[in-house]
């Protein structure tokens, strides 16, 4: 495995940062450059801002395994200060990073030079003030809280509470709840670890909080359904408030059904009425007041249907799909194979297919939608579904806070679009 | 009939999986591993519901298969010794009939390198997956636990069982209620070497032996030794050694499958061992009469 595969991708609340972990455990940060004021219609690029190792490997002694350095989750904070923190988390660890810049250095110390070394105080024959002086813009990221030992199992989800004190870490059967102030302990809100594994059915596959209500957050399982818990109800929110599930079509059960049923990420809408479910084959928007069926389904790849036992073979139909909403919750992201992403426009009911790579990422040049056929005769442009690269799967994107930008991970390439607007 | 080849074969591709999940990077996945035990219920539910007794052979004497070696150092906790070594042939007959003998089942491809890739593999990375299995030490203490109850509950590690293999009767259930906390690890298989042919791990209560199951003597192997495909005649012969050897490896961490009968539904799922955590040992308990008459593979299939 390539240590550079994208393994996460997340805007800052603004929008001005896109952070990115990969697989070598490594946290680079892109900047949106400053628009030209003289250009009214001229975008930002993004360049890159700062790039630190975030997790190393690590071995597990007690337990002979070896814990892997790749970033599972990042989530920004909300920014308070001049310094923009970030949370980032491999399968058991969290750490709580601040990025700041620097500046300016200070210059004239007494008692040391200007290469650090101590002067003789009997020399100082005079007292000067230290000036500040400019310096090339440095970008330090230091871990300032190390949240670790609270998972036994593998860490999936993270997720900053509305409130902006505390946060959620899931991993595959409990979820935690931590102040981001303190290090030393943690409150096991979701646990559903049976008492006999052998019991076992489903595992935890996301969790995140509600955008406004701090007491609100929902889960989903590898089942297919989703649990939203409210903290206030009881400590141990092991009983759901309401519980997310759509029948199954019995006509189209196979070998298969169960795991292209597990739900691999959700997401809130910003509104916070809604929330977004991704499973192998489709995203699902839900209304949060309605627990019977989700009140939009939208197919990203259904000619997959038929080729799910080479997926399997391949462990294709393992991969975990993330999916992302706009800033108005106008239309939703998600990423498919061959490099290939959807965008569902929820008003227009309109879905485009793009792709992300550099032949066809000229810049300034518009995407081209791409179409998958299904079967029947080709046509120019099309591509067969036996031509797709399933190697090249787009599983991480995001979308720009508030503006048409989108961030898309292909393998170990970020891609950024930006909507041209006339 | 083509339900049940394809059933067949999802079965290996599963079985491969959980294998090479074990000598993952990054420990076992849970949620992976927990799906893949899924696809492979159904795929044992397909299969035994669609009984077809042209897919069964007669076959030869079966095949040596490879027990997983010692590692070293490790205590002794009674290798899946003479896993698939087959019983004195007896009348060839066409399955189903209880026979303490182990039916060769035909299969309509060759296993190819499929199938025996794991088996290579497990003879070879058996102290990988040992090594990676243990996820506490309490799954080291449980191991050196078991022979001793497998000693003292059963007696012998050679206890036989026939083709029906239901029964586990190495005294593991005692070894478990010593355990409360469990391993989960593969180990568990690993002491119950009652396994015999091809794939015995029945389900039972402890210490009740197959009935009408022929007494085998089971040697131990440490060697490396490659399964021998089955030297005769066609291609189309299948090497239930190897499934032999991947389900003692597997066998208990798999035993809550065979809870519910094929046709019993899904309120209770079964999972395989749990990630780092430890899992209760598990207890082929699956006495239902239909194992008696199935062949070997299909027993296989009835273990997971």
């Amino acid at each position: 495995m390539r240590a550079d595969i994208i393994s996460t991708v997340e805007f800052n609340y603004s929008g001005d940062l896109l952070a990115t972990g990969d697989k070598g455990g490594r946290v680079v940060i892109f900047q949106r450059e400053q628009e030209n004021k003289g250009r009214a219609h001229s975008r930002g690029e993004y360049n890159v801002y700062s790039t630190f190792q975030s997790h190393e490997p690590e071995f597990d002694y007690l337990k002979s395994l070896e814990i892997e350095e790749k970033i599972n989750k990042i989530r920004w904070l909300p920014q308070q200060n001049a310094a923009h923190f970030l949370l980032s988390t491999n399968d058991k660890t969290i750490k709580l990073w601040k990025i700041s810049e620097r500046d300016k250095r200070a210059e004239g110390y007494n008692l040391k030079d200007e290469d650090g070394r101590l002067r003789d105080p009997f020399r100082i024959t005079a007292l000067r003030v230290p000036i500040l002086k400019p310096m090339d813009l440095m970008v330090e990221a230091s871990p300032r809280r190390i949240f670790a030992n609270a998972h036994t199992y593998h860490i999936n989800s993270i997720s900053v509470n509305s409130d902006h004190e505390t946060y959620l870490s899931a991993d595959d059967l409990r979820i935690n709840l931590w102040h981001l102030e303190i290090t030393d302990r943690s409150f096991n809100i979701v646990d559903i670890k049976p008492a006999n594994m052998e019991e076992l059915t489903e595992v935890i596959t996301a969790a995140e909080f509600h955008p406004h209500q701090c007491n609100v957050f929902v889960y989903s399982s590898s089942k297919g359904t989703i649990r939203l818990c409210d903290m206030r109800s009881s400590a141990l929110c092991d009983r759901h408030a309401k519980f997310f599930e759509e029948p199954e079509d019995p006509s189209s059960r196979s070998f298969f059904s169960e795991i292209i049923s597990s739900i691999s990420d959700v997401k809130f809408s910003h509104s916070g009425r809604y929330m977004m479910t991704r499973d192998y084959l489709s995203v699902k928007v839900w209304d949060l007041n309605m627990e019977g069926r989700p009140v939009e389904t939208h197919q990203v790849h259904e000619y997959l249907r038929s080729k799910l036992c080479s997926l399997y073979e391949n462990d294709c139909i393992f991969d975990k799909f993330e999916c992302c909403w706009n800033g108005s919750d106008s239309a939703i992201m998600t990423g498919s194979y061959n490099n290939f992403f959807r965008m569902f426009d929820r008003n227009t009911r309109r879905d485009v297919t793009l792709e992300a790579s550099r032949e066809n990422s000229k810049p300034r040049a518009s995407l081209k939608p791409r179409k998958v056929c299904t079967g029947g005769k080709r046509k120019k442009d099309e591509i067969s579904v036996d031509s797709l690269d399933f190697n090249k799967k787009i599983l991480h994107t995001a979308w720009h806070p508030m503006e048409s930008i989108i961030a898309v991970a292909a393998t170990n390439n970020l891609y950024i679009f930006q909507d041209k607007i006339n | 009939m083509e339900f049940k080849l394809e059933a067949h074969r999802i079965v290996s591709i599963s079985l491969g999986k959980i294998y090479n999940s074990r000598v993952q990077r990054g420990g076992i996945k849970l949620h992976k591993n927990l799906l893949v035990s899924l696809v492979l219920r159904s795929a044992r539910q397909v299969y035994l519901s669609d009984p077809c007794p042209g897919l069964y052979l007669a076959g030869p004497t079966g095949t040596p298969a490879v027990p997983p070696p010692q590692q070293p150092g490790e205590p002794v906790a009674g290798p899946p010794s003479g896993w698939g070594e087959p019983p004195p042939p007896a009348g060839r007959a066409a399955w189903p009939e209880p026979e303490p003998q182990p039916q060769r089942p035909m299969v309509c491809h060759t296993p190819g390198a499929g199938s025996s890739e794991p088996v290579t593999s497990v003879a070879g990375a058996g102290d990988a997956l040992r090594g990676g299995e243990t996820d506490s030490a309490a799954a080291a203490w449980s191991r050196v636990e078991r022979p001793r109850a497998a000693a003292s509950g059963s007696g012998s590690d050679t206890c036989p069982e026939g083709p029906r293999a239901v029964r586990r009767s190495c005294g593991c259930p005692p070894a478990r209620e010593e355990q409360p906390v469990g391993d989960g690890s593969p180990a568990p298989p690993a002491p119950c070497p009652r396994k015999r042919g091809a794939a015995g791990v029945g389900g039972g209560r402890a210490g009740c032996p197959a009935p009408g199951s022929t007494p085998l003597k089971k040697p131990r192997r440490n060697s490396e030794e490659q399964p021998s495909t089955t030297d005769e005649d066609t291609d189309e012969e299948m090497e239930t050694g190897n499934v032999a050897n991947l389900i003692s490896i597997f066998g208990s961490s798999f035993s809550g499958l065979l809870r519910k009968s094929p046709a019993g539904g899904r309120e209770e799922e079964e999972a395989e061992e749990s990630g780092p955590e430890a899992a209760e040992p598990g207890q082929i308990c699956c006495d239902k009469p239909v194992l008696r008459d199935m062949s070997p593979w299909s027993t296989a299939i009835v273990a997971f």
